[in-house]
């Protein structure tokens, strides 16, 4: 039986909402494994950040990599062997600030890729600043005058970018699980934002209590319209709204992949660049 | 009877066209040619200019007089006029030619048949008009050099981008990112255009970052993988290069200077980022870097940094600049390919400092070790470079001048009848022991480079202790011409 522990003692806080993701990722993953896939058809990219750390509990291959390049990165392991799996994981702080100008394009590749986004409204590893989703008026160390600057709503960007695939989930095991499996089965770039409290640095404005299944909602997730109009409902500022969580938007477009006659000839022989002899 | 021919003219104009056509019927018969390109950032208008120099014997730079003047625009000959001698030859555009027509003129004026620029003729669009515009511009004008034509079979005409393409596919390269950027994306085009055939890939990326970031990625996959830029966008990539450096990770990139700080002069050559090829890139780690000098040590040094890179799980770095990128060298003989496997697989890769296995760690005795590790690699690295041609000596007179890059040409040139021996730098990291012993049994040293504060003098003071206190700079965005660069050398000689 394939372990995908590592040697080592995660640092998160007690309680951290990041086990929560760790064990929704390796539980899927330990599915895949368990119906026949390999785990070296697997690679995995964090960035820098509380999130990063979950390339230290979970054996696959892949890097941690530099703050922000978690994209470009992801994006350079499918051009160098398209038949990998590879899942990527950022913070907000990774994805929005530093990494902003490749989500955006990463978004027009549409590499067949996984993303996830440990959202917690904070640069927790570095003590508690304000990030781009992080609410006006949120105070700390940095900002003793409070968030000045109304948040970026990912949902609403990566829908207007035409993503084919983007869900918000909150952080519970389940909800991860669920919503990891339904994007492994999509082909193309899967945008999955996690919401979780930070435990220290950003308090919990009842989430739980807030978020609602889009799913159970009938929400028609073919229907861009709708998604967008979704999408709209939490803003990333309020504290009392309802959150829809689930998939917002799912929709097949041509892959990156696809488009490279180079990049077609070694999926369809199952082979990487490495393979290739000159 | 080394004769350089200034064609200037309007962008749109044409005169690299006319340059080019003209070239390829000189090495064709048998002569050297040295074509060099001067443009603005315009697309259409201001003054573009070739210099083309041609003679019987080699030659591998322009000169800065002037023998004959093509000025497809009134301008030209404005922005040209200090070197025009009485002997130079002008012909004016009065009744607005078109470039053809002056191939035709200056074909007739060297003494060629017609049929030579009606093979010529044939490889570009409008055929009918371009050979009826050709043949009145020849038989307008009488021979006046009379060229005697032989059958070249083995000479070449290439640019330094090529060499770095033909050492890229020789040497295995699988992948190759860039972000457009002048006098880089001469090599992006290059690689681009066949990839299909050549079973490679080239991709155009977001910016810089993204670039040596994605090469990270298709690297630690097992793919040979390249980046290529000019001294801004490398700015952008030194983050990246230090993660390779940490991350032991094989990725050869491709610095084609031209002028900075910052935006610099977009399109002219320089020499000015040695230092940041050396340097960049925070945190210590080994990496090696390399200069040729002429389109077939493009080729050489390219292949050689995929295995090397390989070998050693190192970046590897090719300074070139625009002299040399854009500049058709008139060639002989095959580049000396260095084969190579991939030897990198996809296993844990980490930024942070880290275990085998690929977790961080923050461990002082595994930090201290893994440092030491990466660092002794420099030595190994040192004697396996050490066993590769890591410099060049020509000539064997007593004043020595040593430079790196694109220099070569114009030094070669201008030593030729003097006193003096040339030793042309290729590695410049490591700093191979034949270089320190060439400088050290030299008396007087000078150096010749295309920046401001001698970048390659400091290195060598750094690295032998040896003050180079003769310097012949040039930081004006030209080249040096070999007759300009001979008149310094000269004042210089003991």
């Amino acid at each position: 039986m394939e372990n995908l522990n590592t040697m080592i003692k995660p640092t998160w806080c007690p309680g951290c909402f990041n086990f929560q993701i760790l064990t929704g990722v390796k539980n899927v993953v330990f599915n895949e494994l368990n119906s026949g896939k390999k785990r070296d058809e697997f690679a995995i990219v964090s960035g820098i950040g509380c999130h990063a750390k979950i390339f230290d509990y979970l054996n696959i291959n892949g890097i941690n990599t530099l703050h922000g390049r978690v994209l470009p990165t992801c994006f350079g392991i499918k051009i160098g062997n398209p038949n990998l799996k590879v899942i990527g994981f950022s913070g907000d702080g990774d994805a929005y600030a530093e990494g902003m100008e490749h989500l955006v394009h990463m978004a027009r590749y549409n590499v067949d890729m996984k993303y996830i986004i440990h959202d917690n409204q904070v640069f927790a590893l570095t003590t508690g600043q304000s990030t781009p989703t992080t609410e006006i008026g949120f105070k700390d160390k940095t900002n003793p005058l409070g968030a000045k600057l109304n948040p970026l709503n990912p949902i609403k960007l990566m829908l207007s970018l035409n993503v084919g695939f983007v869900a918000r989930v909150f952080a519970d095991v389940k909800s991860v699980e669920d919503v990891l499996k339904e994007a492994l089965k999509y082909k193309g770039f899967a945008f999955i934002e996690v919401i979780q409290p930070c435990l220290i640095f950003h308090q919990d404005t009842g989430f739980k209590e807030r978020i609602y299944s889009l799913q159970e909602a009938k929400h028609d997730k073919t229907n861009i319209t709708e998604a967008l109009k979704k999408a709209e409902e939490f803003d990333y500022n309020d504290s009392k709204s309802k959150i829809p969580t689930g998939i917002f938007y799912q929709k097949e477009r041509e892959i990156f992949e696809d488009k490279f006659e180079q990049l077609k000839k070694l999926k369809d022989k199952k082979m990487s660049w490495k393979d290739i002899k000159r | 009877m080394l004769t350089n021919v200034l064609i200037g003219g309007k962008a749109g104009q044409g005169p690299n066209v006319l340059a080019n056509i003209i070239s390829e019927i000189l090495v064709k018969t048998g002569y050297y040619v040295f074509l060099s390109r001067e443009y603005e950032s315009v697309i259409r208008g201001g003054h573009n200019y070739n210099i083309l120099t041609f003679s019987d014997t080699k030659v591998y730079s322009n000169e800065n007089k002037i023998d004959i003047l093509i000025c497809l625009d009134d301008n030209t000959e404005l922005v040209h006029k200090s070197k025009i001698r009485k002997e130079t030859l002008v012909l004016r555009n009065k009744d607005n030619k078109e470039n053809i027509y002056f191939a035709g003129k200056l074909l007739k004026i060297l003494g060629f048949d017609f049929k030579f620029l009606e093979i010529e003729i044939k490889k570009l669009r409008n055929f009918d008009a371009n050979l009826k515009n050709a043949k009145e511009g020849y038989e307008s004008e009488n021979s006046k050099f009379n060229l005697k034509t032989s059958k070249n079979k083995t000479n070449y005409f290439m640019n330094g981008a090529q060499g770095v393409k033909e050492g890229a596919l020789k040497g295995g390269m699988d992948v190759y990112f860039a972000y457009p950027m002048t006098p880089a994306t001469s090599l992006l085009s290059e690689l681009a255009e066949k990839q299909v055939e050549n079973n490679i890939l080239t991709l155009e990326l977001e910016n810089e970052i993204a670039v040596f970031n994605a090469a990270i990625g298709s690297a630690i996959t097992g793919a040979k993988s390249m980046v290529g830029t000019s001294g801004g966008g490398f700015d952008l990539m030194t983050e990246a290069l230090s993660l390779a450096g940490i991350g032991e990770i094989p990725v050869v990139a491709y610095l084609a200077q031209r002028p900075g700080p910052a935006t610099g002069v977009a399109t002219k050559t320089a020499q000015g980022d040695l230092n940041i090829a050396l340097y960049s890139g925070h945190g210590e780690f080994s990496r090696v870097v390399v200069a040729p000098g002429d389109p077939i040590e493009s080729a050489e040094l390219t292949s050689a940094l995929f295995y090397l890179s390989q070998k050693f799980k190192i970046p590897c770095l090719i300074l070139s600049d625009k002299q040399l990128a854009e500049s058709f060298y008139t060639l002989n003989g095959k580049a000396n390919i260095v084969k190579s496997e991939k030897l990198t697989s996809l296993k844990r890769y980490n930024s942070y400092e880290h275990l085998d296995s690929g977790e961080a760690t923050e461990d002082t005795a595994i930090v201290e070790k893994n440092v030491e590790r990466r660092l002794m690699k420099a030595n190994e690295i040192k004697r396996e470079v050490e066993k590769l041609e890591t410099c060049k000596v020509y000539g064997k007179g007593k004043t020595l001048i040593v430079g790196w890059g694109s220099t070569k040409g114009a030094i070669f040139d201008a030593i030729q009848g003097l006193d003096a021996r040339f030793l042309q730098v290729l590695y410049l990291e490591p700093f191979s022991d034949k270089i320190v012993a060439e400088l050290k049994k030299a008396d007087n040293i000078i150096v010749v480079e295309n920046n401001a504060t001698a970048q390659l003098a400091n290195l060598i003071t750094a690295k032998t202790g040896i003050f180079i206190k003769n310097k012949i700079l040039k930081y004006n965005g030209l080249p040096f011409y070999s007759d300009e660069l001979k008149e310094e050398i000269k004042k210089r000689m003991k």
